[in-house]
């Protein structure tokens, strides 16, 4: 039964936490030569099941066999011998380090007890170029974007001669031009007979790269089918159900303008940007990263300083780099960054969702408590976060399950205008949905929200009315029936100039 | 209240409960299995005078730490508390005491002093952008040199109704105990229940999550480190009274056993977590162990290291149970977790235990017979090869007499000395020798000691109001003038010298300087360029008189009120000690009459320190068997040049 092509193979894994089940009968195999896909929505167990490859966690039951023979992981080292590599999200570069020293690290090349440099920069280079990336081994870590980072990451791999390499959604924070060139070296590894175990929640992925597709729901592995399956027949094996629409929006009554943007500058980064939002409108900001689309926002919330220009939120104009004015005058902000600038990741559910209403809660110094609870209890029932309870530290809820949470502590406070930061950047297709119906009822209830994404489908998808930014400066405006994928490429990478009268004199 | 699925139901009622705040807080578990331990190995320990004791003892580190913990949960660090709790009591004493401030306003004046220093350190750290680190270490040495400089070095007797603070109510409840327990209400209420409290966790836990939240950050900070100085400052003032004076030394190096109370209270250092109670347990497990060392009479050097080894498992047990535990639902609370948290936590308790148990039993000096009459001998410090040699003298005395002594090394700290001398008197010594870090502050102890109807002999330095059975020491002043009187004589009377003091605020170095100037008196000829305190220490005395030789190269003597200071300007000097500076030192210990014999050292003043010691024993001894003692017993001083140096053995 063991085929000579067969690298892994996992049966019936299963893996408890206290209060929860992990994995309840995985099963899942790698050929030498593949790219199997791991699907499903964030919380049905990709991660844990990664991490037991890894070494990070041993399973409860089950077996993992590699080349035909069972094996127990108990960690890195384990995992390392066994020619696995696993590529996190998060990547395990020391930034002040060069190239070269990030990809020995820990097994520099020595002699006499010293690091032999020139060995290993040599080594090094050989394994970049088999990447087909185009970075000295002498640059700093650090320098390097995250594109590039990531070519690291595969190259260190590669110089542990793995054989089996997982992939924790390497796309999710490329570019389309970056994510062509990952798939040609995944492709090329494909050909050397690397087995790749690649994570992605970007469907259309899935048949440009994929041989063939685990999904997995629920801590259970629902199914195994082709890469070639339709997308709908992917999402029904993902979510359980049928998702009518990707992208639901009802487009609500527009009324007058709730948020106005005028000439909103600072030097350097961005200029003369002015734009309203209307109340029951949802605008979209594209644009390429680095167009300094979240920059501007942050400034309008008054989070960072601007140099020029007034932010007026139903007409009053409010102050600058002052968040509590923004907040005052109903302006909230989901950050870009959810971990790093949205959550206290220590603390409870309860705790992140009280976080902006606690100073209203407040009566002489005492926060009321009991309406912090019962105001927490009641949001988190709206919004469907799936938790053991109100006290579970935030940390361990999924991504998706944690952008609610970030949402609702601004709809708590009764916010006029939600900015949107990459809402759903990292969220599984189900939870994606929800979050985009969470807007929709947002924008019914007379509020007006402004959504930056990267996510080109999602933007024309839920925007009413779309704002291109290149190069610090809007580059133009699409109306929904005109904002086309090319139309807002084609601004995106234009070089706007801004009309000599425009934020000028002040 | 969440979590609840898988945990097994066994164990019914009121033993799973307290397994499961056993489990749940290694703190806790720590503390008991040290209080078990300590009461298997010392029948004078679990008494209710006794834990008072402890309460006493541990209520100044808690109040400190309280206000620490607020600090720490929001991922900042206050070094500065001690010096800050110096400062307030100094104020206080100051104000009250030689302005005649009304008591109630001089009290109102420590605790903004405590509100001041803590907001200079916020807005250095909110506004100014400095690591918390820096500002508070900035803070640390300014408030302890504005205490020095309020104080000119002094103790400042503290006003009585405030000392009463560091009295009994109705008789047995120590208000220390009292006051640490209503701070440390105050600190549950305000982590818990107040806006600061939850926005402490938020800033600590993510500090730019909680500014995008609205959190007004800046002026929080600002709060968080004036409500430390609060605390800081309340500390001063239960320190001070227990001490009744002022002592601009006091609290030196607290602050890190306020740090170390809030870890081990399960506090992490990078912020977000920690509770009151924690700091509680933590400050109550430093105060277990060192009362409990010294009612075992572990030796004094090793006390150090024991405390240190119990600092270290304390916090790997919490470290451990918390790894055993952490799981995704952390937060989901309840002691979940299974077998392997246990198996790790039982498993470290019983390492500590048997830790504990080993090194005290190991380290328990000798065997006691009941028949032989105890002493204890509290020194002020042991960091001091003459203060050794009291030591060693009155270790030989013991031995012959056949005395059970018990040293105890208070680290020239006068509050951890009155802990001692507290510690003495519960465990029911026959006499106590003391030697004061301060001749004020040690009278509370000494007084409960006579009451106690304890003979207490003082050695070296006197107690003031208290009346200790007899007195023995050198005397300073006469050794201060015959010291002034040597240099001037080697100089012909004519020429230009420096002076090194001692430690300021003791009383060793404050008669010296007396005896130095008396001396001086005669001799109009001899002129002083500087006189600087290097705090009795060789490698201060090193580094004051490097400082001096820039600004006086041509100076021609050196006093220096010890043998270490003398000896650190000697090397200072180099090779003009002995030839064109003579340096004349104080106390004539081994080194410093080695010195003497090679030339370098001119002369040192010489006391006895091994006979102080000897002396002491056999006047204890004298005054526990009711035999009459003499009030003081002079031993005699006397200055050792090169001719001399042959019949000296220190």
């Amino acid at each position: 039964m063991s085929n000579a092509d067969e690298l892994l193979r996992i049966e019936g894994i299963r893996k408890t936490f206290p209060g929860v089940v992990a994995l309840d009968g995985v099963d899942f195999d790698l050929r030498r030569g593949e790219v199997h896909v791991l699907l499903g929505e964030n919380g049905a167990g990709k991660s844990t099941l990664i991490k037991m490859l890894s070494g990070a966690y041993t399973p409860d039951a089950g077996r993992i066999l590699a080349g035909g023979e069972e094996v127990r992981i108990h960690g890195a080292q384990d995992s390392e011998r066994l020619g696995i590599a696993t590529i996190y999200q998060e990547f395990n570069l020391v930034p002040d380090l060069t190239v070269a020293e990030n990809i020995f690290l820990g097994r520099q090349p020595r002699r006499f007890g010293m690091i032999d440099r020139k060995t290993m920069e040599a080594d090094a280079e050989v394994l970049l170029e088999r990447v087909g990336v185009n970075v000295s081994p002498r640059a700093r870590v650090r320098e390097l974007g995250i594109a590039r980072l990531q070519m690291v990451e595969i190259a260190k791999a590669l110089s542990l001669n793995a054989r089996v390499l997982i992939m924790d959604e390497p796309t999710a924070v490329l570019t389309s031009e970056e994510v062509e060139k990952l798939f040609s070296i995944v492709r090329k590894l494909r050909e050397d007979g690397v087995g790749i175990v690649f994570i992605t929640h970007h469907l259309e992925e899935i048949a440009a790269l994929g041989d063939r597709v685990t999904v997995i729901r629920d801590g259970r592995s629902v199914g195994q089918v082709p890469a070639s399956t339709p997308e709908d027949e992917l999402v029904r094996l993902m979510v359980g159900r049928s998702i009518e629409q990707q992208y639901p929006r009802e487009r609500a009554d527009t009324g007058a303008a709730l948020l106005s943007v005028e000439g909103l500058t600072r030097d350097g980064v961005f200029h003369d940007v002015s734009f309203q939002v209307h109340a029951g409108e949802v605008v979209g900001i594209a644009g390429l990263v680095g167009a300094g689309r979240t920059e501007v926002v942050r400034a309008v919330f008054g989070a960072d300083p601007y140099d020029k220009g007034t932010v007026k939120v139903s007409g009053a104009s409010i102050a600058k780099y002052d968040v509590n004015a923004a907040m005052t005058a109903g302006i909230g902000l989901i950050p870009e960054d959810r971990k790093g600038q949205g959550l206290v990741l220590g603390a409870s559910v309860e705790e992140n969702l009280g976080l902006v209403t606690m100073r209203a809660a407040t009566r002489a110094g005492l926060v009321d408590l009991k309406r912090q609870h019962e105001a927490a209890g009641w949001i988190a029932q709206q919004l469907g976060v799936r938790m053991a309870g109100l006290g579970q530290h935030v940390r361990t809820l999924s991504g998706g399950n944690q952008q609610k949470v970030v949402i609702g502590k601004w709809l708590l406070a009764e916010t006029k205008v939600l900015i949107l930061d990459e809402p759903t950047r990292g969220i599984d297709v189900g939870a994606k949905v929800e979050i985009y119906q969470l807007i929709n009822q947002l924008t019914a209830a007379g509020a007006a929200v402004l959504m930056i994404s990267s996510d080109l489908p999602e933007v024309l998808g839920m925007s009413d009315r779309v704002l291109v930014m290149a190069q610090g400066r809007i580059a133009g405006e699409l109306a929904a029936d005109e904002a086309t994928q090319d139309a807002v490429m084609a601004l995106a990478v234009s070089t706007p100039t801004t009309e000599p009268e425009a934020g000028r004199g002040r | 209240m969440a979590a609840d699925t898988l945990k097994s139901g066994a164990g019914a009622g009121g033993a799973a409960a307290v397994r499961r705040l056993l489990l749940d807080n290694g703190a806790l578990t720590a503390l008991i299995v040290l209080v078990i331990a300590m009461s298997a190995l010392s029948g004078d320990f679990l008494t209710t005078d006794n834990l008072l004791n402890v309460g006493v003892q541990a209520a100044v580190t808690a109040i400190l730490a309280f206000g620490v913990t607020f600090v720490i949960v929001s991922a900042g660090i206050d070094l500065s508390v001690g010096s800050v709790a110096a400062l307030s009591a100094t104020v206080l004493a100051w104000s009250a005491t030689q302005h005649g401030v009304p008591v109630f306003l001089a009290v109102v004046l420590a605790v903004v002093t405590g509100i001041a220093a803590g907001l200079v350190n916020g807005f250095l750290i909110a506004y100014g952008k400095l690591p918390p680190f820096i500002a508070t270490l900035a803070m640390l040495s300014v408030a302890r040199g504005l205490s020095l400089v309020i104080s000119e070095g002094s103790p400042i007797a503290f006003p009585d109704s405030v000392s009463h603070l560091g009295d009994t109510l109705g008789g047995w409840l120590p208000v220390p105990v009292l006051v640490m327990i209503v701070m440390g209400l105050i600190a549950a209420f305000v982590l818990g229940r107040t806006y600061i409290g939850r926005s402490m966790y938020a800033i600590g836990g993510n500090e730019e999550a909680a500014r995008l939240s609205g959190l007004r950050v800046k002026k929080q900070k600002l709060a968080i480190y004036a409500l430390s100085g609060v605390f800081a400052a309340a500390a001063g003032i239960v320190l001070a009274s227990r001490l009744s004076s002022a002592q601009p030394q006091a609290a030196d190096g607290y602050e890190l056993d306020a740090i170390a109370a809030v870890v081990i209270g399960g506090a992490s250092l990078a912020g977000g977590t920690g509770k009151a109670s924690g700091t509680l347990i933590g400050a109550l497990i430093l105060a277990v162990l060192r009362n409990g060392l010294n009612l075992l009479s572990v030796s004094a050097f090793w006390q150090q290291v024991v405390i240190g080894v119990v600092i270290a498992l304390a916090v790997l047990l919490d470290t451990v149970r918390r790894k055993a535990g952490a799981t995704p639902v952390a937060g989901g609370a309840g002691a979940n977790g299974g077998k392997g948290k246990q198996a790790a936590t039982y498993g470290l308790a019983a390492v500590v235990t048997v830790a504990i148990v080993g090194a005290t039993s190991f380290l328990h000096s000798g065997s006691s017979s009941a028949a032989n009459p105890k002493v204890g001998l509290a020194l002020s410090t042991l960091n001091n090869p003459f203060f050794v040699q009291i030591q060693a003298g009155a270790k030989a005395e013991a031995k012959k007499l056949g005395v059970d002594l018990t040293v105890t090394d208070a680290q020239n700290d006068a509050s951890q000395q009155a802990n001692q001398l507290q510690n003495f008197t519960s465990s029911g010594l026959d006499s106590i020798i003391v030697n004061p870090v301060d001749s004020d502050a040690a009278s509370n102890s000494v007084n409960a000691a006579d009451k106690a109807k304890i003979p207490v002999i003082a050695v070296d330095r006197g107690v003031n109001e208290a009346t200790v059975d007899a007195l023995v020491a050198s005397d300073n002043v006469a050794g201060g003038e015959l010291a002034a009187q040597t240099v001037a004589e080697k100089l012909g009377g004519e020429g230009k010298i420096v002076i090194l003091q001692g430690q300021a605020g003791t009383s060793a170095a404050r008669e010296r300087a007396e005896g130095f100037a008396k001396g001086l008196k005669a001799y109009p000829g001899i002129q002083v360029v500087a006189q600087q305190p290097a705090d009795f220490d060789r490698t201060k005395g090193l580094d004051v008189m490097s400082n001096l030789l820039q600004a006086h190269p041509d100076v021609q003597g050196v006093i220096a009120a010890n043998d270490e200071m003398a000896l650190g300007a000697i090397k200072a000097l180099g090779s003009k000690a002995g030839k064109s500076v003579s340096v004349v030192g104080f106390d004539g210990t081994p080194d410093g009459l080695k010195a003497v014999k090679d030339g370098t050292l001119y002369a040192s003043v010489a006391q006895q320190p091994t006979q102080l010691g000897k002396i002491a024993v056999d006047n204890a001894l004298k005054a526990l068997q009711g035999e009459k003692v003499e009030q003081t017993v002079k031993v005699p001083v006397k200055v050792v040049t090169k001719e001399n140096v042959a019949g000296f053995s220190g």
